[in-house]
């Protein structure tokens, strides 16, 4: 009789408990009706592993967007949609970005993606993107990115195969400004793809075709051993220019120190963003690397002072290089498109972006100041720009247009 | 070709094979001593190279004092490290499976040593910033980097100063008999443990100021140790096993031909030059230069 009588206490119990939820949920679900639409944004980036210094970076500049367009008022035309954003590590091989890109893409309604830093992995993740119909911005350089006839993909820099002959070009045009006549050249660096990359149109035709000789090519497997041998040629042969691409620091460190203590003194341009980090001023020394010019994609440009004092308060980085700006952009980029669509369907939004043409606001924060992709998905009128060493911070220096900074060259031998 | 060139390749080749010299001086006694092929010697190199570092841009110590100052503090960890590991290894039983036991210990410990070292301090490479790695003093047309130079003779007086601690003192005349015969030397009196834990420790202490020296000039970073590992093992070789001065001028001719190779061959195979005079060497005279027929059995 007890047990019965708590038997039958403890149901009415558990149902009185039942009924309490259910009358709980009943009344969330209205206010939960009544939440604004978010705009989600896919970012997939290496964030451990050996490029994950990368993927941070491009995770500040698109946090930095995000925060400031919610802040004033988020996107209009969807009623003040706020933009979230979803991360997914890339790690360090193609497969891991693959998975990643299914993971966040599959999981829940992503209105665009931005990544994946290194072209490989930007190739595999892109073929998700487009399978699922996500459209994609890219900083990645590889000319077969937008080469396959996606409609999804959107690649925001110049493409690798014309950014050595925009630099050259770029550099000639720096050199004439400066009285210097490039006669010889000299190539220097290592055997890494990202050398390759820039040294084999140069050495096979573009500097042929300049009238230019090519007096020093020397290529090393890294590490490099000593730096003597290879300064001890530049300084025999006495080219007028120094293509340089070590892309191992230490290496770097070697050959640029090396220079200095033989009175080697020459314009030396590199290519890529690792020559721009700042872990390349603590390790190299901002003595050293004085002067050294890089070209690359994006850099902030004149004018763009007030963001990369923004940047500097909100991150702690010394300086802003083109993996924080280019995400910044996009992210910026898909606001502006959102607009345009009333939508954050992706299919909506990709339409969009065809009929984007930008020429002010914060997402043409880029040379030469418009976004505009054409039906490849190619940015139209992108370019490569060359940035200086200055001071121990970098420096767009070319375009004029757009330049930060004039141009340090180095004094007549 | 002028002449100045070579001259340059030459002096260059010298100033950096008296770095691998000093190195493969702490290899060539661990292992004529002790019988043990250290393959964690590069590894106490580069935590060399790093506390040099840290005393330079933390306290403001010079890195080439900092280099001597380094050699107290890593004999004492040589010592501990062969009393806590290695006597585990050594002095008993099978002489091939110790041998097998000293590798796996040592190449685990190069592996410890190395990635600890990347968690803790990142594997963002390091530079010293002096102002005589970037100066030269000249002759004529030959540039002689100071850093090196300084580098240099330091080397030459610590390996001045091993010599004659092997040859002029007890102690280290002690050391020499554990390592001709440790038995007759254990009747004698010597302790061959202990020689074992001195010849270790000054070892590791050897290869650490030569870290320290070649961090004047050459930057720093967790795998730094592999670069150099292999061309102390050849420069030991070519020496002749055990062989203290043979070590010396081994490491010398590594450097040299290091870079005269370069005269002839593309960058890209700096090290093939190495490697050439290597199997040469062993090919022409297998004991070494100053290596001695070891004694039928």
């Amino acid at each position: 009789m007890i047990v019965l009588r708590n038997g039958r206490g403890t149901l009415l119990s558990v149902v009185a408990v039942g009924l309490a939820l259910v009358l709980a949920g009943l009344a969330l679900s209205p206010a939960a009706a009544l939440a604004a639409e978010e705009l989600k944004i896919a970012l997939v980036v290496p964030l451990s592993g050996r490029w994950a210094r990368q993927g941070q970076l491009k995770k500040m500049g698109a946090e930095m967007a995000i925060e400031e367009i919610n802040a004033q008022g988020g996107i209009r035309a969807l009623g003040g949609a706020r933009i979230v954003l979803r991360e997914a590590d890339a790690g360090d091989t193609v497969e891991k970005a693959v998975s990643a890109a299914q993971r966040v893409l599959g999981r829940e309604k992503i209105s665009a993606g931005i990544g994946a830093w290194l072209s490989s992995f930007t190739l595999g993740v892109t073929e998700v993107a487009e399978r699922l119909q996500v459209p994609w911005f890219t900083l990645s350089y590889a000319d077969s990115i937008t080469e396959r006839g996606f409609k999804y993909t959107f690649q925001t820099s110049p493409v690798g195969g014309l950014q050595a002959a925009q630099a050259l070009d770029l550099f000639l045009s720096l050199a004439k400004a400066h009285r210097t006549e490039v006669k010889k050249a000299a190539i220097v660096g290592d055997n890494t793809a990202a050398s390759v990359f820039f040294f084999k149109p140069l050495r096979e035709k573009l500097l042929r075709e300049k009238g230019i000789e090519l007096v020093v090519d020397e290529i090393w497997t890294p590490p490099l051993a000593d730096g003597t041998p290879v300064v001890q040629k530049i300084r025999s042969a006495q080219p007028d220019v120094m293509f340089f691409s070590a892309t191992a620091l230490p290496d770097s460190i070697q050959v640029l120190q090396k220079m200095k203590e033989f009175g080697v003194r020459l314009p030396i341009m590199g290519n890529g963003v690792w020559l721009l980090m700042p872990e390349t001023v603590q390790a190299v020394g901002k003595d050293l690397i004085e002067g050294v010019m890089s070209s690359v994609g994006a850099h902030p440009l004149k004018g763009q002072e007030p963001l990369v004092e923004r940047f500097k308060k909100r991150t702690g980085e010394p300086f802003m290089v083109q993996d924080s700006l280019m995400a910044y952009v996009h992210v910026w980029i898909i606001k502006e498109a959102a607009e345009l669509a009333k939508s954050t369907d992706p299919r909506a939004i990709r339409d969009a972006v065809g009929r984007l043409d930008l020429t002010s606001g914060p997402a043409t924060a880029l040379v030469p100041g418009r976004i505009r992709y054409d039906e490849r998905g190619r940015r139209v009128g992108a370019t490569t720009i060359i940035v200086q060493w200055q001071g121990g911070e970098p420096f767009t220096v070319a375009p004029a247009e757009f330049a930060m900074r004039k141009p340090l060259w180095p004094s007549a031998r | 070709m002028p002449a100045s060139e070579l001259v340059q390749y030459v002096v260059t080749g010298l100033l950096v094979g008296a770095i691998y010299a000093l190195m493969s001086i702490g290899l060539a006694l661990i292992f004529g001593v002790m019988r043990v092929v250290n393959f964690a010697q590069g590894d106490f190199m580069m935590l060399g190279m790093y506390v040099t570092y840290f005393l330079a841009t933390g306290y403001g110590v010079d890195p080439l004092a900092g280099a001597l100052l380094i050699v107290p503090p890593f004999f004492l960890l040589g010592m501990l490290v062969h009393r806590v590991l290695l006597v585990r290894v050594t002095g008993r039983g099978d002489p091939q499976r110790e041998m097998d036991a000293q590798l796996i210990l040592t190449l685990g410990l190069s592996l410890v040593i190395t990635n600890a070292t990347s968690m803790i301090l990142s594997p963002t490479p390091r530079a010293i910033q002096t102002a005589y790695a970037t100066r030269a003093f000249t002759a004529g047309p030959v540039l002689i980097n100071q850093a090196r130079s300084y580098a240099f003779v330091m080397a030459v007086l610590l390996a001045l100063l091993v010599w004659t601690f092997l040859t002029r003192t007890d102690l280290g005349k002690a050391l020499r008999a554990a390592a001709d015969d440790p038995e007759a030397a254990e009747y004698q009196g010597i302790s061959v443990r202990t020689m074992h834990g001195l010849a270790f420790g000054i070892g590791v202490a050897l290869v650490a100021a030569a870290g320290g020296l070649l961090a004047t000039y050459h930057p720093i970073e967790p795998t730094v140790a592999v670069n150099f590992i292999v061309l102390m093992f050849v420069a030991v070789v070519l020496g002749g096993l055990g062989s203290i001065p043979g070590a010396f001028l081994g490491g010398l001719l590594i450097g040299l031909v290091q870079s005269l190779t370069l005269l002839v061959l593309p960058l890209q195979l700096q090290n093939v030059g190495v490697f050439v005079a290597f199997l040469l060497v062993l090919y022409l005279r297998p004991q070494g230069l100053l290596g001695r027929r070891l004694r039928a059995v």
